[in-house]
């Protein structure tokens, strides 16, 4: 009897504070859902401690708190491109707004000077943002860490993209004078001068930071990068043949087979053959079929492809 | 009792209170706190690949060895500070003190004692992390990271040499607060030059000059970030820390004992 009576307390209090606690949880949520949305410009306050204040102060756990804005600075380009409704230019990342992205950054590697993913994510994202903030963190890495030549790979980079080829060639070029430097470095260096806005360029850069780089997302966007130059060269080529073959026949070709025993005979480098899936369709080098204009006459990137479309 | 009369027999006395401290430490359930590291380093090991973008690996050795140094500072701090005050509340210090114990080989007895348990909590975790870098195909960090765990422990024994200095003759409470400063102020240190050097009063330059000396310079021991990165100390920086733990360490101890010896129970 008395036993019940217990058992019967229990599971009365234990039900009440499963109760209360729902509730609270549930009110929470409500609350939550209530708060209005503010705008960036309160939201993104400027980040409350600066990296080199807190050096020293952090009782010897600086790495952790430089790992804590590393994950920040992902989360935060994550979300930016998330929430983003119009089309993604991987060139130009302005419209996002990520203004916080070098902030995060810049305390990441005040913190830890040698964090090298940090500047690596930081000299292939900052361009597209702000290519002088790009800069003055890769010039950081260098002093943190003289003696590393990736940090000239990345500035070379940089200046690559800004167009500033003799800027470029310098960078690759004292790079490739420190210790352990591979040739592709010297070859850069050369190859700037020369031919700095060459399609073989690019692809050999973004190629090289595809297969160097220490962060899996470069890798990916470095890696779409070489598929779109490639996809570029084999577009090129095939339009010019349906241009061609329109203006010999007055109509725009039928594609089928005997479009692509047409299509077979462009000769493109080894490293970019034009490939038909098992279906007959013409799949651009990540697997996907081109998409066909009937209208304009002209094979494009489909937008189901992974790879970067030019926006129009 | 003269440590001089008879060495063998104070070494044996000292040997039977560290194990005992030891055995106390583990019934105390005070290597619970493994459980909740063996929880942090496998949800860190399984979870972070995606939030850190493939830097795993640094960030476990980070998450790691400050995980090891914060459960090894608060057990040298929280068990360290009670050592003393629990044998003289519940009086079983009389009973100790009634047989031929000398309290010289009491505060040593139970200094390495905890130093024992801190040694095996340290071990443990240690490859913990080593097990996690072998899981995310860190292996290059193994060694830097034992090197950095090597001189967290040398810390941990200055940590527990001032708890048993404080709980000498102080509260535990207040005991846990002074320790707990003079960890933060040891970590800090350097900046107490820096700010002699730039206040220019000769006198305020001289005592925060003391004071740098005085104070343990935990510093010495931080090599966290860099071993995330795959440095490894030199040899001469390994050698020089554990010299001076264990120089500090027994400073601390004498001064533990001197009071310790002169205190009164009744």
């Amino acid at each position: 009897m008395k036993g019940q009576r217990v058992l019967i307390r229990y599971t009365v209090f234990s039900a009440l504070a499963a109760a209360l606690l729902a509730s609270a949880a549930l009110i929470g949520d409500r609350i939550d859902r209530a708060r209005p949305t503010l705008p960036d410009a309160i939201t993104e306050t400027d980040l409350a401690f600066q990296g080199r204040r807190l050096r020293g102060l952090a009782l010897g756990a600086e790495g952790l708190i430089a790992d804590w804005y590393w994950i920040q600075s992902l989360q935060y380009i994550g979300g930016k491109l998330l929430s983003y409704q119009g089309e993604i230019n991987l060139d130009d990342l302005r419209p996002l707004k990520p203004r916080l992205l070098n902030q995060y950054l810049e305390n990441a590697t005040d913190l830890d000077p040698h964090f090298y993913a940090a500047y690596a994510y930081g000299a292939v994202v900052l361009p597209a943002i702000d290519s002088d903030q790009a800069i003055a963190l890769i010039k950081k890495g260098i002093e943190n860490n003289p003696d590393k030549w990736r940090f000239y790979q990345y500035l070379g980079y940089i200046y690559w993209r800004r167009g500033e080829y003799q800027s470029a060639s310098e960078a690759y070029a004292r790079g490739a004078a420190l210790p352990g430097a591979p040739r592709f470095m010297l070859e850069m260096a050369a190859a700037m001068k020369s031919r700095g806005g060459e399609r073989e360029t690019a692809r050999a850069i973004y190629l090289n930071l595809y297969e160097n780089s220490p962060d899996a997302q470069t890798r990916e966007n470095a890696r779409l990068r070489v598929l779109e130059i490639d996809a570029n060269q084999q577009l090129e080529a095939i339009n010019e043949r349906l241009a061609k073959a329109r203006e010999q026949s007055g109509s725009c070709p039928v594609l089928g087979a005997a479009v692509n025993s047409l299509f077979r005979s462009i000769r493109l480098p080894a490293n970019n053959p034009i490939r038909i899936d098992a279906a007959g369709e013409i799949v651009d080098p990540s697997g996907t079929p081109y998409r066909f204009d009937t209208v304009r006459c002209r094979l494009a990137i489909s937008p189901a492809s992974k790879i970067p479309k030019p926006i129009e | 009792m003269n440590p001089a009369e008879n060495p063998r027999k104070s070494v044996r006395i000292i040997a039977a209170i560290a194990k005992n401290t030891f055995r106390e430490s583990i019934r105390d359930r005070i290597l619970y706190n493994l459980v909740v590291f063996a929880l942090l380093i496998t949800a860190s090991a399984v979870l972070l690949g995606e939030l850190t973008n493939g830097q795993q690996a640094r960030t476990i050795v980070n998450l790691g060895t400050n995980a090891i140094l914060l459960f090894g500072t608060f057990i040298a701090i929280f068990v360290g500070v009670g050592l003393v005050a629990k044998e003289i509340e519940k009086r079983t210090v009389y009973s100790i003190f009634a047989k031929p114990v000398g309290r010289w080989e009491f505060v040593t007895g139970k200094y390495i004692g905890l130093c024992l348990t801190l040694l095996v909590n340290t071990v443990v975790m240690a490859i913990g992390v080593c097990l996690a870098l072998l899981y995310v195909n860190g292996t290059e960090l193994i060694v830097p990271a034992i090197s950095a765990i090597v001189l967290i422990y040398f810390e941990l024994l200055i940590t527990t040499a001032i708890a048993i200095l404080f709980s000498s003759f102080s509260t535990p409470t207040l005991a846990a607060l002074f320790t707990l400063l003079i960890f933060i102020i040891g970590h800090l240190s350097s900046s107490l030059r820096d700010l002699g050097a730039a206040l220019g009063t000769l006198f305020v330059g001289l005592l925060l000059e003391f004071l740098y000396y005085v104070l343990p310079n935990l510093a010495v021991f931080s090599f966290r970030t860099e071993a995330a990165n795959g440095f490894l100390p030199p040899v001469s920086v390994i050698f020089g820390a554990a010299a001076y733990a264990i120089i500090y360490a027994c400073a601390i101890l004498i001064i533990a004992i001197a009071i310790f010896s002169r205190r009164n129970f009744k």
